[in-house]
């Protein structure tokens, strides 16, 4: 080694050290946000057809924008602090009729809604992603809010009859996995299917100017599809489905123009209109890159007020405010951050550092402090906490176990003692405040009784009942709670609990699996009808999750969506909510309060029983800024 | 060779034995562990650590007789978050144990007095329900027979009186300083049974190594030097959540190996490393002295030497190292408790505590008892292992004999 | 010295080869995969997820596709996170922890050596005794016993510093300062002990005898040789700094490597802990082999053949 490289050794040394501080400089610093708020934990999408959270709802928000639009009216709180929330015409669509027998929406796109890529959005871009979110391949867990569209349920099960008309995705996909673009899709009438709807055989139309003849004689080809388990002599196809353009209500009249039409009178329909699944995506991008690689920064193509800029995983989404939306004017905020902090201490204590100016959520044991400040706003929220129980596991797939757990649950200990922000504690699952509806309630709290069911189960002391775990998503409040939960079954009952936690997004997935025994939930009214809560729990319902299944249930809540008369609607569902209370597959705990720190410099935010908060609403005070 | 034991005894043979075996019994030899003892004596931090494990080391043998507030019960709303104070308390500890064995005699005479099989089989139900849903379990966490035993034995002692809520409470209003012993057995406990494993897997396999030498000690040797380029502590957080997976975890628990059992052998898995090398190493500077010759000639078996002759003299630095290393695992412990792969509530360990602590600490309120309290128990017990393994390394020294 | 290389570049590969077959078939002998086994989901998209992690081939075939994939520094889907590849997550934490890693190693070393230096040469002062005292809390108290409480003091009790996040400076400072305390002890430790060694020698008592000061001959000629153990100590404080950012990124919220696999610990996210242990182990291979090769350049005396 050379005597010189030697002596000059250690200066290089010291010049790679302060080469890589600065690199290490360069990496920490972020040019910062003009409104940065907790958006509560790592986001699991942005794709508003696989979303069903309301974190993933406040980023998709701001990215996206359906027909209608969910705004809280600018007037004064009532005396609950709270605004009138109501889907507006402030959205894609400028207007929008509703027929007589209020089954039939027409809609019209407004000229100057665009793409954040410069397209015009159109009624097609309506028309092709409510088809992509009802198509069972994408596996949307919203899907059911279009079921009220006719023949959109019976599109997206796949449910098939002789005779139907139908359409066949053969197997030349550009790409094997993606949905889209599609394959070859002929169209046909269906003859025949085998009972595990593998193989059909399809009467397949010829096509006249570009548009599918029915009257035309067919030639009759068999189908396979690829997922079959038995290997069939049939054309290989990917699915075979009713035919999309004759069965589903959804027509598109010219660029600007949508007409729906519902299966039944369905008042809440604006508000599933104006709820985020049923936000447009761009096609041509979906196409291009493909799921998930669409929703990447550089890729993503959005018609909302703001534009994804990056994600940082476990860290923050930023937005930036997005030129060509077409009310950009009222958009004051440039630069949002969505910050992903899990934790209530460090997110309330950024809040006080002036790192937030919003938070979502805060600790529990202080807040009868924080209860004090004018920044501390809370109000009633259609929210109910519950716990899901997994009916298929040996034990709790005992009614008398199930309700013995809700029994021996002290709520009023719980709302009271722990998350102490005047909740109220629950015994039926819609929440109160709903017009004309009377809740069913489930068992109140009674240790001695509950102990007795569960000698009546064959289950004394807790023997022979599985190990449970209390599944719940990491923050403190929900471990504060599931701890004391621990305790009460223990003390009560005697049944040892384990806990675990895990991050948002995957605990979303593993009860999705119902990969879980117990498993703590919140669940948001979508609209003001007790059958946002009561429909999610029919057989096979994507956000039941529960295993539970009940054919009278079922039927219950299918009668109630063709039932004209309000009370008599009510009354089907009242009977429901009996049963999904007397077999008690969840339990629930408390109703919520919605609870917010919001800066004192920020306007236009204010209390709604959604608790909805349009970032592009939202302005900074001009003295401050 | 000539038999000597015709020959008369010379009466001047016999004297002049007489005098060197006095000489030799006022020359009192030292053994090593008596002249270790002595250094160690003087150092005093060393002293005063040992002091400090030994009580400590009792302390959390005898948790269950000690008057302390229940680990686990819960006293929410008002009795959450209790700064330190001095307010007594009690817990009606006599009256729920004289209900209990009451509840369990009524239970024992019936079913003594049970005349059908199905009766019986009730009366059994019920017993084990009771048993087990007893103020025993509810009070603390699932304790064994023994701890049961010691349990009513500190009721009969102590009564009703527990010691007041010098640590403060919690945020679900649990006592910190029950917590703080409750959660020392358990790192304690992993901290000294993993280190045995690394101890028994280090020794054995440096030993062999060591012994055996040639192509065998290279090979052996070059495994070492692999599994010390991985870091470990990753791949056994892997191997830790496989573990997890629940259906291996449900068969690992049917033969009766819970988290806390794969923690010892996991966490010993890292340690044993450097037992092995320096085992090794002794063992091959050893191996050439004149004793293990002499073993071998009189017809010794491998093993013989190897378990009766090499590995007792390799015992002084083996000790070393094993106060070396517990301090290493209990802080690695700690280390995976605090970030939620460790021990699972209800259980309490240090590590544990530590980042419950932490999380309570808000900027209007600074609950700093639950922290600092734990902290400081980890801290203040590394710190004198620390101590104590460097005064033992001092004095087990052979270098500095007699000094 | 190519030799030198070409040895050290082979071991690695061997020992990233075995984990890399440990971890596999582990994984793959785990139930539990990305998607639900038995539940009701839609067969194509069954198929899909099959597809995409590769599960519809033989073992052997996933074993070696996976294996070539991964010398091409390209492991694969997440499991848990649907949007992202385990590379992405990689290359996101990677530049935070790199960072965060950085700053904590050049305060260990600056604090540590200074504490060091100082100590030897005002041997048995006050400020001997009282660095040597400091050195010796920072060695013994657990490293995030030691963030929690500078998180308590320095955050809460006098707000001087934020208590997460990152985007900031203001926001590495205090991490780093937690992260690298330990080692500054022990480097503090380290430096005393081999300047003591260097500074009774017989070529520095020349130096003094030649006259010239006492800075000029610690700064000149000690500080080479003092500095040969704290060379060699960088190797395991770099594989402590990776251990010990696993905490202090859960502390402080910092999106870090080590909170990535934490979580992917925590969720069981196999192919994510997978790639990460990977690249730990050849982040030590380099660091190691660099640790070697400054060693010899700076002590003349030791030949590189022996440590490879």
């Amino acid at each position: 080694m050379p005597h010189g490289f030697r002596k000059v050794f250690p200066y290089i040394a010291l010049l790679v050290l302060v080469a890589a501080m600065v690199w290490a400089v360069s990496f920490g610093t972020l040019p910062r946000a003009d409104f940065a708020f907790n958006n509560g934990d790592e986001i699991k999408t942005v794709d508003p057809a696989k979303a069903t959270g309301s974190p993933e709802g406040r980023v998709i928000n701001g990215l996206f924008e359906g027909l209608l639009r969910q705004t809280p009216l600018d007037q004064e709180s009532d005396e609950n602090g709270q605004v009138p929330l109501q889907p507006e015409t402030n959205g894609v669509a400028e207007r929008y009729t509703v027929s007589d027998d209020g089954l039939v929406y027409t809609f019209h796109i407004r000229e100057a809604a665009v793409w954040s890529n410069g397209d015009k959005v159109t009624a097609d871009d309506f028309a092709w992603s409510w088809r992509r979110m009802l198509h069972p391949e994408t596996g949307s867990q919203y899907a059911y809010q279009l079921h009220y569209v006719s023949g959109a349920m019976q599109y997206n099960l796949g449910t098939l009859q002789v005779g139907d008309q139908v359409e066949v995705e053969l197997d030349d996909r550009r790409d094997p996995q993606q949905l889209f673009p599609r394959g070859t899709v002929l169209k046909g009438l269906l003859v025949s299917r085998d009972e595990d709807n593998e193989n059909f055989t399809i009467d397949i139309k010829p096509l006249r100017d570009g548009k599918v003849d029915w009257q035309a004689a067919g030639s009759e080809q068999s189908f396979t599809k690829l997922t079959a388990k038995q290997p069939g002599s049939g054309t290989k196809c990917h699915h075979v489905l009713a035919d999309f353009g004759s069965t589903v209500g959804i027509t598109v009249e010219d660029a600007a123009t949508l007409v729906v039409r519902l299966e039944n009178r369905t008042p809440y329909f604006p508000d599933l209109v104006a709820f985020y699944p049923l936000y447009p995506v761009n096609r041509r991008c979906v196409e291009e890159h493909g799921t998930p690689n669409w929703t990447k920064p550089g890729n993503i193509v959005g018609n909302g007020p703001f534009v994804l800029q990056f994600r940082r995983i476990r860290d923050r989404v930023r937005m930036v405010k997005n030129p060509k939306y077409w009310n950009a004017d009222i958009v004051q905020l440039d630069v949002v951050d969505a910050m992903a902090v899990k934790s209530q201490t460090t997110s309330l204590n950024m809040y006080m550092n002036g790192q937030l100016d919003w938070t979502t959520t805060v600790p529990n044991p202080i807040i009868p402090e924080l209860r004090k400040r004018d920044d501390f706003i809370t109000a009633p929220m259609l929210t109910t906490y519950f716990y899901r129980i997994n009916v298929e596991l040996p034990g709790l797939d005992k009614v008398l176990v199930r309700r013995a757990l809700n029994m021996a649950v002290d709520k009023q200990e719980i709302v009271e003692k722990v998350t102490k922000a005047g909740q109220l504690p629950a015994r039926s699952y819609v929440p109160p405040g709903l017009p004309g509806f009377e809740s069913a309630l489930c068992g109140e709290f009674n240790p001695e009784k509950a102990r007795k069911l569960l000698v009546e189960a064959g289950h004394a002391g807790g023997r022979g009942l599985p190990k449970i775990e209390i599944l719940y998503n990491t923050s403190e409040s929900h471990r504060d709670i599931a701890q004391v939960i621990q305790q009460h079954w223990k003390k009560h009952l005697g049944i040892d609990v384990v806990l675990r936690n895990l991050e948002w997004a995957t605990y979303l997935d593993t009860i999705h699996k119902t990969d879980y025994a117990v498993a703590r939930a919140g669940w948001i009214g979508d609209y003001a009808d007790a059958n946002t809560f009561l429909d999610m729990f029919i057989t096979d319902g994507t956000n039941n999750q529960t295993n539970w299944s009940n054919k009278k249930y079922d039927g219950l809540i299918e009668a109630a969506k063709s039932e004209t008369d309000v009370a008599a609607r009510l009354s089907l569902l009242h009977q429901a909510e009996r049963i999904l209370m007397d077999e008690q597959p969840i339990i629930p705990i408390y109703f919520y309060r919605s609870i917010n720190m919001v800066h004192p410099r920020i306007e236009g935010f204010s209390a709604n029983i959604q608790d909805v908060h349009p970032l592009h609403l939202l302005r900074i005070r001009p003295a401050e800024r | 060779m000539t038999d000597q034991s015709t020959r008369p005894h010379d009466p001047r043979d016999l004297e002049h034995y007489a005098t060197l075996l006095e000489n030799a019994h006022r020359e009192k030899g030292i053994s090593l562990w008596k002249d270790a003892w002595r250094r160690l004596r003087r150092n005093k931090a060393s002293m005063v650590s040992l002091v400090f494990l030994v009580l400590l080391s009792l302390s959390a043998l005898l948790t269950p007789l000690l008057p302390l507030q229940s680990p686990v019960e819960q006293h929410l709303g008002d009795g959450t978050f209790q700064p330190p104070g001095m307010t007594a308390a009690h817990l009606p500890l006599l009256e729920l144990r004289q209900e209990y064995d009451e509840t369990i005699a009524e239970l024992d005479a019936r079913l003594d007095a049970a005349e059908t099989a199905q009766q019986r089989s009730e009366l059994e139900d019920e017993l084990e329900s009771i048993v087990l849903n007893s103020p025993f379990e509810r009070y603390w966490n699932k304790p064994g027979p023994i701890t049961r035993l010691m349990i009513r034995f500190r009721i009969s002692l102590f009564g009703n009186w527990s010691v007041p809520s010098i640590c403060g409470t919690d945020n679900l209003g649990r006592d910190v300083f029950s917590r703080l012993f409750w959660g020392a057995r358990v790192s304690l406990v992993v901290g000294i049974v993993a280190t045995l494993v690394s101890l028994l897997i280090g020794v054995s396999y440096g030993a062999t190594a060591g012994y055996l030498g040639g192509r065998v000690d290279r090979i052996m040797m070059r495994i070492v030097d692999i599994f010390y380029s991985v870091p470990f502590i990753f791949v056994v957080i892997f191997l830790i959540t496989i573990l997890d997976e629940p259906s291996i975890k449900a068969s690992l628990e049917q033969f009766g190996i819970d988290r806390i059992t794969i923690f010892y052998f996991l966490i010993g898995a890292i340690y044993w490393l450097t037992m092995a090398r320096v085992v090794r190493g002794q063992i091959i500077s050893l191996k050439n002295e004149q004793f293990i010759e002499a073993a071998r000639t009189i017809g010794a078996s491998r093993a013989r030497i190897i378990f009766r002759h090499l590995i007792p003299n390799v015992m002084g630095i083996v000790i070393v190292y094993l106060t070396l290393t517990i301090p290493a695992v209990m802080r690695f412990e700690a280390f995976l408790s605090f970030l939620g792969i460790g021990v699972a509530p209800p259980d309490v360990s240090w590590g544990l505590l530590v980042n419950e602590g932490l999380q309570d600490i808000t900027p209007i309120k600074i609950y700093w008892w639950s922290v600092t309290f734990s902290g400081l128990a980890l801290a203040m017990t590394l710190f004198a292992l620390s101590f104590l393994g460097d005064g033992l390394r001092d004095a087990l020294d052979p270098r500095m004999k007699n000094r | 010295m190519l030799r030198f290389f070409l040895k050290r570049l082979g071991w690695m590969i061997l020992t990233v080869w075995i984990v890399y077959t440990v971890s596999f078939f582990l994984m793959r002998a785990v139930p539990g995969g990305p998607f639900a086994s038995e539940k009701k989901i839609d067969d194509a998209i069954k198929r899909n997820i099959e597809a995409r992690y590769k599960m519809d081939r033989p073992l052997y075939e996933q074993y070696f596709s996976h294996l070539w994939s991964t010398v091409q520094f390209d492991f694969g889907p997440s499991f848990r996170l649907e949007d992202y590849t385990v590379n992405e997550v990689i290359a996101q934490g990677f530049p935070v922890s790199a960072s965060l890693g950085i700053f904590a190693m050049v305060f260990a070393l600056t604090l540590g050596m200074t504490a060091g230096v100082v100590s030897a040469v005002r041997r048995n002062s006050p400020y001997d005794v009282s660095f040597m005292m400091l050195a010796t809390i920072g060695i013994a108290v657990p490293n995030f016993v030691l963030a929690s409480v500078a998180v308590v003091i320095f955050v809460f009790m006098w707000p001087l510093f934020p208590a997460a996040g990152w985007g900031q400076l203001n926001q590495i400072i205090l991490p780093a300062l937690c992260l690298g305390a330990p080692f500054a002890g022990y480097i503090a430790r380290l430096t005393r002990t081999g300047m003591l060694e260097v500074l009774t020698s017989d070529y520095i008592r020349t130096a003094y005898a030649k006259g010239l000061s006492t800075r000029q001959v610690v700064m000149r000629h000690a500080m080479r040789g003092g500095m040969l153990p704290v060379v060699s100590y960088l190797g395991p404080a770099t594989a402590g700094i990776l251990t010990g950012s696993l905490v202090l990124e859960r502390i402080f919220a910092l999106p870090g490597m080590g909170s990535h696999f934490i979580e992917a610990a925590l969720t069981r996210d196999y192919t994510l802990c997978m790639g990460m242990v990977l690249i730990y182990t050849v982040l030590l291979f380099v660091m190691n082999t660099l640790v070697d090769l400054s060693y010899s350049i700076i002590d003349p005396r030791v030949d590189l053949e022996d440590q490879a």
